[in-house]
């Protein structure tokens, strides 16, 4: 037991103490905060209200409509929320639409300050008809002004509709009021307080961490044997330790590190999102701009059966990269031969990416009874939807079975292959080393 | 006699595509200091490799201090210095020590305070705390050869422990095994330097090609061969006792290195005819001994010229 946890000790301190470990280590939380506060950051630099101008060339009362609703526009929900357009309606006459032009050559221009006109409605008559309208402006690259844009817009010119139909004005300002939709997330009968998008973002997260941990320090398990065979340090650790005892410390002490980075990174996260009422006040921005954020709530349940699920997953794969490097004598080759381990992580996080939609179809079911793409799938099906019992038991099952039949395979060629130098083995010979082992 | 620290019996290993051990027994006895001789290639790594149950042989077994256990088992009491020398690279000397010694079961700080002591003795002190690739490649070997011993094992097993060190560094380490020895433990140790085990061991076992050739105590074997052996060192006129070297009435055989050689006499020749005869030729003698056979020639008179130089793949290749 000593000897194995020295094996698990120097494998982690030699990583922990490497620069690689240390800056990738604190750049991630820093990454993270910048990509926290700089929206806050910029959301507050630019919270002044955009200039727009409707250029009314409509009968009746469409044009104010129009600028009544991209006035009422705010930035954010409450009722504190700052706007987001200061409009200005120009009477240009009906189907007059001479100045656009001169709008628009306003649009471009590069001395302007931040008070610079940032965009032109063209109201006519025909879009009542056809229902296309037409917006010049010099943001139309940002997708979500020009979606919110969009359903502002549509919100005026559906009333418009109605007004000319005859509609009497106070139904039409009832029927027209705007309708979101909350998601609660229900688990176990209970409400959670999870809202739909936060479960969604928790689990794509989960899955890319599993993702980023398997092929980082599955990959630095895989060099790490490569290492001692080329080194030759080999023959003095197997004449004092098992191969397995061995491989078992390597995976180990590796998973440690992956855990600790990990936590580091996952605990700043917690605290940024936490804080980040704090934070927002602190940089002097409003509440209001760090609060549609969603927060990924994670239950003490769904942490339990991700860690679970994450170890299990890392022992299997670096198992296979430590196999696989075991019949390799240089990295270039280990590289090629890990391309089919490889290939199945890059698989387990496509297939989760396509069981968003359907966490419960026959596919998600399936693929959470396979050992290899278990870890990826059973942990984002649990987090989306609630799972009986018995089916995280059975996944859970399956995969650790799956790790000891792995783990056997990957032991048998790692004792043989440790010792052997030259070239790299080749499959019948790799077939002959699990038989005889 | 004393009791068998090593008892290796009748053990075989065939790899794919040749036999490198076949059917070779060796009895190491406690507190000896054992000499593994043969050519590159004759099975000593194989052999040594079994022992340390890194390798398993295919037949025959391998009893260690006269009880059940593995090499592995008892590594603890075993130093074992591989022929492939390797260390972490990017690890600091200190740490790669204790990291040697508690893979052998040491405490940390147990570890840490022996591998400070042998750093010292070694005059590596300065060195405890830089980084294994820094060290020149005469540093690196005591620094493996400190791993070896750190855990005072009662069984020391060197693999070619000599070959690559500068002269300095090769007093160092003799001295080192010499006081192991003397201080009652055993050693075994394999080379293909005859001189180095003449000068060290009691005991050696000759393999060649997998098989042994001859085992036992060096007077022993020595004192079989006989006082047959001539050791001549020339002054001048070298050349004129070729021909009277290559008369097989008068030599038997005959290790020529141009400015001395060692020949066996014939049988039913005598040392006077010899000497008379290099004089009459006018060769120039500073030196003509009668004496026991050097190992050289016992090796090449029982393994022949053929095996001694004989290349064969010593390592397992896949």
């Amino acid at each position: 037991m000593r000897k194995l946890f020295a094996v698990i000790r120097r494998e982690f301190m030699v990583r922990v103490h490497t620069r690689a470990f240390v800056i990738s280590t604190i750049l991630g939380p820093v990454l993270m905060g910048a990509l926290f506060v700089l929206p806050m950051l910029l959301e507050s630099r630019d919270r002044a209200p955009k200039p727009l101008v409707v250029l009314d060339a409509a009968e009746g009362a469409f044009g104010s409509r129009v600028a009544e609703a991209l006035q009422g526009s705010r930035r954010g929900s409450g009722l504190d929320a700052p706007p987001r357009y200061r409009v200005t309606r120009l009477e240009a006459g009906v189907g007059n639409v001479a100045p656009l032009d001169s709008l628009i050559a306003l649009l471009g221009a590069k001395d302007a300050g931040p008070g610079a006109l940032v965009g032109v409605v063209l109201v006519t008559d025909s879009v009542v008809e056809t229902g296309r309208l037409h917006y010049y402006g010099s943001n139309v690259g940002s997708l979500s002004e020009m979606g919110d844009l969009q359903r502002t817009l549509r919100q005026a010119v559906v009333a418009e509709r109605l007004g000319r139909a005859g509609v009497d004005v106070s139904v039409l300002v009832a029927a027209t009021a705007p309708v979101s939709l909350e998601t609660s997330r229900v688990s176990n009968g209970r409400v959670s307080g999870e809202t739909g998008e936060s479960s969604f973002i928790l689990a794509y997260v989960m899955s890319f961490l599993l993702y980023m941990a398997l092929l980082v320090y599955g990959i630095q398990v895989m060099g790490s044997v490569v290492e001692e065979k080329s080194n030759r340090i080999m023959e003095v650790l197997v004449s004092s330790l098992t191969p397995f005892e061995l491989m078992l410390g390597k995976v180990v002490g590796v998973g440690s590190v992956a855990l600790l980075q990990l936590g580091i990174w996952t605990g700043t996260a917690k605290v940024l999102t936490t804080q980040r009422v704090a934070i927002a006040e602190l940089l002097g921005a409003a509440p209001g701009s760090a609060a549609e954020m969603p927060i990924p709530a994670i239950s003490g349940e769904l942490l339990a059966v991700y860690l679970t699920f994450f170890v299990l997953g890392f022992f299997l794969y670096s198992a296979a990269y430590a196999a696989v490097a075991a019949t390799c004598s240089t990295q270039q080759e280990a590289q090629q031969g890990a391309l089919p381990v490889t290939m199945c992580i890059v698989v387990g996080l496509l297939l989760m990416f396509g069981l968003l939609d359907e966490p419960n179809g026959s596919l998600a079911q399936t693929m959470s009874l396979i050992p290899l793409f278990a870890p990826f799938v059973t942990p984002v099906r649990y987090s989306l939807s609630p799972l009986p019992l018995m089916e995280v038991l059975a996944s859970g099952t399956a995969t650790a079975l799956g790790v000891l039949a792995v783990s056997w395979v990957a032991g048998r060629i790692y004792r043989v292959g440790i010792l052997m130098y030259g070239k790299r083995a080749s499959v019948r010979e790799i077939l002959r080393w699990i038989r005889t082992g | 006699m004393s009791t068998t620290i090593v008892d290796v019996d009748r053990i075989t290993k065939r790899f794919a595509g040749h036999t490198a051990v076949s059917n070779l027994s060796l009895q190491v006895p406690s507190g000896a200091v054992f000499g593994l001789l043969g050519p590159n290639g004759a099975g000593k790594s194989t052999t040594i490799r079994m022992i340390m149950h890194i390798l398993e042989p295919d037949e025959g077994r391998v009893t260690l201090f006269g009880g059940p256990g593995t090499g592995r088992a008892l590594s603890a009491r075993i130093g074992f210095l591989p022929e492939e020398r390797g260390l972490y690279p990017r690890m600091e000397v200190l740490e790669q020590l204790i990291f040697l010694g508690e893979i052998k079961g040491l405490h940390r700080k147990d570890a840490r305070v022996r591998a400070l002591r042998w750093l010292e003795r070694l005059g590596l002190g300065d060195w405890a705390r830089r980084k294994v690739q820094e060290l020149s490649k005469g540093m690196q070997q005591k620094v493996q050869f400190i791993g070896t011993l750190l855990h005072d094992p009662e069984l020391v097993i060197l693999d070619e422990p000599f070959s690559g060190l500068d002269p300095v560094n090769l007093q160092v380490m003799k001295d080192v095994v010499v006081e192991i020895a003397r201080s009652g433990r055993t050693v075994m140790f394999s080379t293909h330097i005859m001189e180095q085990a003449e000068r060290m061991c009691d005991r050696i076992a000759i393999i060649a090609r997998g098989e042994k050739v001859v085992d036992g105590r060096i007077s022993d074997i020595k004192a079989e061969a006989g006082n047959r052996h001539v050791f001549l060192s020339f002054a001048h006129d070298a050349a004129k006792a070729v021909p009277i070297l290559a008369d097989r009435t008068l030599v038997a055989r005959v290790d020529d290195s141009g400015a001395t050689a060692e020949a066996e006499l014939a049988v039913g020749a005598n040392p006077d005819r010899l000497l008379r005869a290099l004089m009459d030729a006018g060769v120039g003698l500073s030196r003509f001994e009668v004496a026991e056979p050097s190992l050289q020639s016992i090796f090449i008179a029982k393994v022949g010229q053929q095996a001694a130089t004989a290349p064969a793949r010593e390592a397992p290749h896949a």
